[in-house]
């Protein structure tokens, strides 16, 4: 590995000099539990007297609820409640999990009184099993009044198509809810017809992008009780408690010293479980009956009533000089959000904010319509929207170079963004709004670039295996963000106890990912003290305080600031009494490799600094720190891809995955390492299998995964995992983000060497055999 | 889980099982292995008050050379017949196709003789087993009765089992030593998936000729489907790539596939060309000793 300062690669040996627990692959710090089964999962223990809800689903896509009839199954003796529209309050609100003041607009209410997808909620149930909750479902008589539904998004913005959303309130809705369009963005850099006009080539496609979902293991599953005190205590597998404590509470009509969230383990997120799923609807019914409840989604309830990466359809237009020089981009995207306009906004802006700095042109034109239908909801996905537009961006780079007969790295290596360059977008858009001016401070991409098209021997395709095969290089380029400029923060507390042990409190929530691990090292190297010292507690809004949570990058970069912060400040703390205990002046002293060293002998390990402090000075050395960044500075990735394809029937196989980063400092290499290898394998089931299909009346046809194909082990290629550290002058340690950048690349570098192996342009992904094969008769 | 409202019922003998089977009648479901039924009734496609597990009649689960038969009990484990010896030695194409069927997990339960008492039109060992000319051994109320693999599936999911008729044994006769056979599968991904089509051929070549020859296709008809003409066309002839291609068109255009998710009916028929053509071609290799 190599390094570098002021943003610079440089040699240098890993872990830095001088480090312990940065750098170094130190044990998870979950990891026995976990491998050991432990109950530490929310679904693992229920509190006694717990009862199970399950929810009725609509049948329909969009129909009015007009009357329910619940008699049947409360006959059951074993059934206690059953919940529809007129049983809970009926706020506007959004169930994203946003930051305050939330971007998504307020078209949800707890149970709506209008079904607006097939899977929406109609009723909740409670009952004393799970098999009668289940048998209660069958026994609920509704009346519906079916309504005219949309599920083609080029449609739903037709002058006679049925209105989704007729709110009262529709604040947060493009136009104010006048039409489906629940979200629209419209920015202009510099003046791209101009531009255009005189171009030597002007290349417009375009790409359809499909709906997928992250496929967490554990699915959603919320549990909660009231407490002695009669607080709401939720105990629930999500991303955001913070948020979801402010959501309850306004929605719940009470305050948010009424509830306690508790996030266990989680069994995976991926920003699906930064949405309120299940948490709204286990409240209501325990406030209802008094009574612990549990609510677990099926994989059939994930894959039709959770989240899903946005479908877009993406017409790119790109003009470019003879020798290579791109001038002018237009991306004009139209988003389906579904039947609510979760992150309908920030997605779509996301999809433009991250993807077209990569080449930082003088006229962008970026236009959005992200629409309603009487689909499955589209919500937060790893990426978060720039996996769209990459697929679009870097497909369309290899389009361009085939055009003006150029290497398609060459065209990116001239135009890609460098250190130093200021990103034309951000300031732009930043969560659909004006946003923060950024600067590239750190980049090793064009080291990225190079070493990655070595190590695929780009120049150079291997043989194919078998005269059917035909063999092709790709490669995808992509950049992120680490958190959200100005909008993410985070805080952490740390305190001392006597055997020198330190408790560091964090909202930040480790969701799989290892943000437990890594902040403990962060905070280990802060104070000097060994990486097993730390006692880390993610998170409890009772316990812990504030962070907006596990999304957009953020957590090594925003919260580790705030740990490395009040790590700090407690250093400076036993500093203090240090010197009062010695006498001594503050100057004098210092921690030397987690030692206090006073003038001449004085000195003193972390136990004795603590048992110094607790019960001879008699104070209790703690502190909470704060962080929040205006940059978010952009990880790098380079990604390629080797394929053969059989072409007597259109099969991909991936033989070789090279994935060379910049995340800045790596804290812990094979954690950092595990980032790549997940995002590879969602973002190859994404090039080329996974689908959620939705028929004509909006049913979805696979919610199984049996039928709805994401990669497996046995269909993972050889992957490569270079890291090309670069010191990031804002981020702790020289951080920035590694959990989403590298999902971009593997659909543009497949689909790229797809087209190098046999000539054929696949824009509409999954590139399924048929599809490819399809493709292949047709040219 | 309400799926699990169901008794079940571990017999000890395959005369109880059969007992039991008739007892219930259509209340009653056999398990052997699950991996299809535990499916079918989370999914309410079957209701049953009675589950039978046939899994611990270890005389089902054995596998053994009977003369000049292979016999490989009905609930000895996909794994387990993938691993034996013996099913390398008399009949590779049977494990060869086994491997290439869901993943570990899944295999470490199924059986060959839940794969034919389900007649799932997309199942993988039915029709290898057929092109070998295999049988299929069923204990009923009534005694034991042995019926040839290609008369064993009526239609999807019916079988010729009756009310407490149980499979206890698959037989496959130890192949001449001119014969070599195939199995060629193509799926939307290599793990756990299930055929969009399979095509599986038997060939017996002497002397440079095609003396006779089975091809059946899995997945593109309601039950294992004999191409018929494909088999007839290479009768007679050597083997070589034109014979084979030619005979993979007939093949498609004996298929009978519908179009879902796994494909559409064109591409199906496209791919067991494709099939057809590499399962004769390999088994040719293999009868003539070019190949294992």
């Amino acid at each position: 590995m190599s390094t570098l300062k002021d943003g610079r690669m440089a040699p240098h040996e890993s872990p830095a000099a001088g480090r312990r627990s940065v750098g170094v692959d130190v044990p998870k710090s979950d990891g026995e539990k976990l491998v050991r089964g432990r109950p530490v999962f929310t679904d693992d223990v229920l509190p006694s007297g717990c009862l199970f809800a399950k929810v009725l689903r609509s049948p329909h896509a969009h129909a009015r609820i007009v009357a329910l009839d619940a008699s049947r199954a409360l006959a059951d003796p074993e059934v206690v409640a059953v919940l529809w529209h007129p049983d809970v309050p009926q706020i506007p609100h959004t169930r994203a999990g946003q930051s305050h003041p939330e971007p998504s607009p307020w078209d949800t209410t707890i149970l709506p009184t209008k079904a607006r997808f097939v899977g929406d909620r109609v009723a909740v149930v409670a009952a004393e099993t799970l098999a009668a909750a289940e048998r209660a479902l069958e026994l609920i008589d509704v009346e519906y009044e079916v309504l005219p539904a949309i599920h083609d998004p080029a449609a739903a913005l037709d002058a006679d198509a049925p209105m989704i959303h007729e709110v009262p309130d529709p604040r947060g809705i493009a136009k104010g809810g006048e039409s489906n369009l629940a979200a629209m963005i419209d920015v202009q850099i510099g003046d791209v017809d101009t531009a255009l006009a005189a171009c030597d080539h002007v290349i417009e496609r375009t790409y359809v992008l499909p709906r997928v979902q992250a496929s967490h293991i554990e699915p959603h599953v919320s549990v909660s009780w009231i407490d002695e005190d009669d607080r709401l205590v939720v105990r629930t597998s999500t991303q955001v408690p913070f948020h979801l404590r402010r959501i309850l509470a306004r929605i719940l009509e009470t305050s948010e010293s009424r509830i306690r969230v508790i996030k266990p383990r989680v069994g995976g997120g991926f920003g699906d479980k930064q949405e309120m799923v299940c948490e709204d609807l286990v409240a209501v019914l325990t406030l209802r009956t008094g009574r612990p409840v549990r609510l677990e989604f099926t994989r059939e309830e994930e894959l039709i009533a959770a989240r899903f990466r946005h479908p877009q359809t993406i017409t790119m237009t790109t003009g470019v000089m003879n020798d290579g020089t791109l001038v002018a981009n237009r991306m004009v995207v139209l988003a389906d959000t579904g039947a609510y306009g979760s992150h309908a906004l920030t997605v779509q802006a996301n999809t433009g904010q991250k993807v077209l700095p990569l080449y930082p042109l003088k006229h962008i034109h970026y236009h959005v319509d992200s629409v309603y239908t009487n689909n499955p909801i589209s919500g937060a996905f790893r990426g978060y929207g720039a996996p769209q537009g990459f697929f679009a961006l870097e497909s369309q780079m290899d389009e361009v170079a085939a055009v003006i007969g150029m290497d398609p790295l060459e065209l990116r290596r001239k135009n890609h963004i460098r250190l130093g360059d200021v990103d034309p977008v951000s300031a732009r858009l930043n969560e659909g709004k004006e946003g923060l001016a950024r600067t590239v401070n750190s980049s090793s991409l064009e080291e990225c670039i190079r070493r990655g098209a070595e190590a695929i021997g780009w120049g150079a395709t291997p043989a194919p295996t078998h005269p059917r095969f035909k063999r092709g290089l790709g490669v995808g380029v992509a950049m992120q963000g680490s958190g959200i400029a100005g909008v993410d923060w985070a805080a952490a507390t740390v305190k001392l106890n006597e055997d020198g042990s330190v408790n560091l409190l964090v909202g930040a929530t480790d969701i799989g990912q290892g943000s437990d691990t890594v902040l403990s090292q962060i905070c280990a190297e802060e104070l000097g003290v060994p990486y097993e010292k730390i006692i880390i507690l993610s998170s409890d809004t009772d316990l812990t305080p504030f962070d907006v949570g596990a999304y957009a990058s953020s957590t090594t970069y925003v919260s580790g600031g705030a740990v490395a912060k009040a790590a700090a400040d407690l250093k400076n703390q036993l500093l203090t009494i240090m010197a009062e205990h010695w006498q001594v002046n503050l100057e004098d002293v210092r921690f030397v490799d987690g030692v206090c060293m006073g003038p001449r002998d004085l000195s003193l390990d972390m136990g004795g600094v603590a048992h110094t402090a607790l019960y001879t000075a008699k104070v209790q050395p703690a502190a909470t720190a704060s962080h929040m960044s205006d940059d978010s500075p952009p990880p790098f990735s380079a990604q390629f891809a080797d394929v053969e394809v059989d072409t007597e029937t259109g099969q991909v196989f991936v033989r070789r995955f090279v994935s060379a980063c910049d995340f800045g400092t790596v804290i812990h290499p094979k954690l950092a390492e595990g980032q790549v290898d997940g995002a590879v394998a969602q973002g190859l089931g994404y090039a080329l299998c996974e689908e959620v299909l939705v028929d004509d009346e909006g049913r979805v046809r696979n919610p199984n995964f049996l039928d709805y194909k994401i990669f497996t082990a046995m269909d993972m290629p050889l992957m490569e995992v270079i890291m090309l550290e670069t010191e990031e002058p804002s981020g702790p340690y020289g951080v920035k983000a590694a959990g989403e950048v590298v999902i971009n690349g593997p659909a543009p570098a497949v689909v790229n060497a797809i087209a190098a192996a046999t000539g054929v342009r696949i824009r509409h992904i999954p590139a399924t055999p048929e599809r490819v094969w399809r493709a292949m008769h047709e040219c | 889980m309400a799926f699990c409202d169901f008794k079940l019922h571990k017999p000890e003998s395959v005369t109880e099982a059969c007992r039991l089977g008739r007892e219930f009648g259509r209340t009653c479901a056999y398990m052997s292995g699950g991996t299809e039924l535990l499916v079918d009734l989370r999914s309410g496609r079957k209701k049953v008050a009675h589950v039978i597990a046939l899994g611990g009649l270890k005389e089902l689960r054995e596998i053994r050379r009977d003369g000049d038969t292979l016999h490989i009990g009905a609930q000895a484990t996909l794994s387990e017949i993938a691993e034996a010896p013996l099913v390398h030695e008399v009949f590779p194409a049977l494990a060869e196709a086994i491997v290439t069927m869901a993943g570990v997990q899944i295999r470490n339960l199924a059986t060959m003789g839940g794969n034919f008492s389900c007649g799932v039109p997309c199942s993988d060992t039915p029709p290898i087993t057929c092109a070998a000319g295999g049988s299929i051994v069923v204990a009923g109320p009534d005694g034991e009765r042995e019926v040839a693999a290609r008369d064993f599936v009526l239609a999807p999911r019916t079988t010729v089992l009756n009310p407490g008729d149980i499979v206890t044994a698959i037989r496959i006769p130890v192949q001449p030593t001119t014969s070599g056979a195939s199995f060629q599968r193509f799926t939307m991904r290599r793990g756990s998936a299930l055929a969009v089509a399979s095509v599986s051929a038997w060939l017996n070549v002497e002397q440079g000729v095609i003396t006779a020859a089975r091809v059946v296709m899995g997945a593109v008809g309601p039950i294992p489907l004999f191409a018929e003409n494909c088999a007839a066309s290479v009768v007679g002839q050597a083997p070589g790539d034109s014979v084979f291609a030619d005979a993979g068109a007939l093949a498609a255009a004996e298929a009978q596939p519908i179009s879902d998710l796994r494909g559409s009916e064109q591409y199906r028929r496209d791919v067991v060309a494709v099939l057809a053509r590499r399962a004769l071609a390999c088994a040719a290799a293999r009868a003539e000793g070019r190949t294992s």
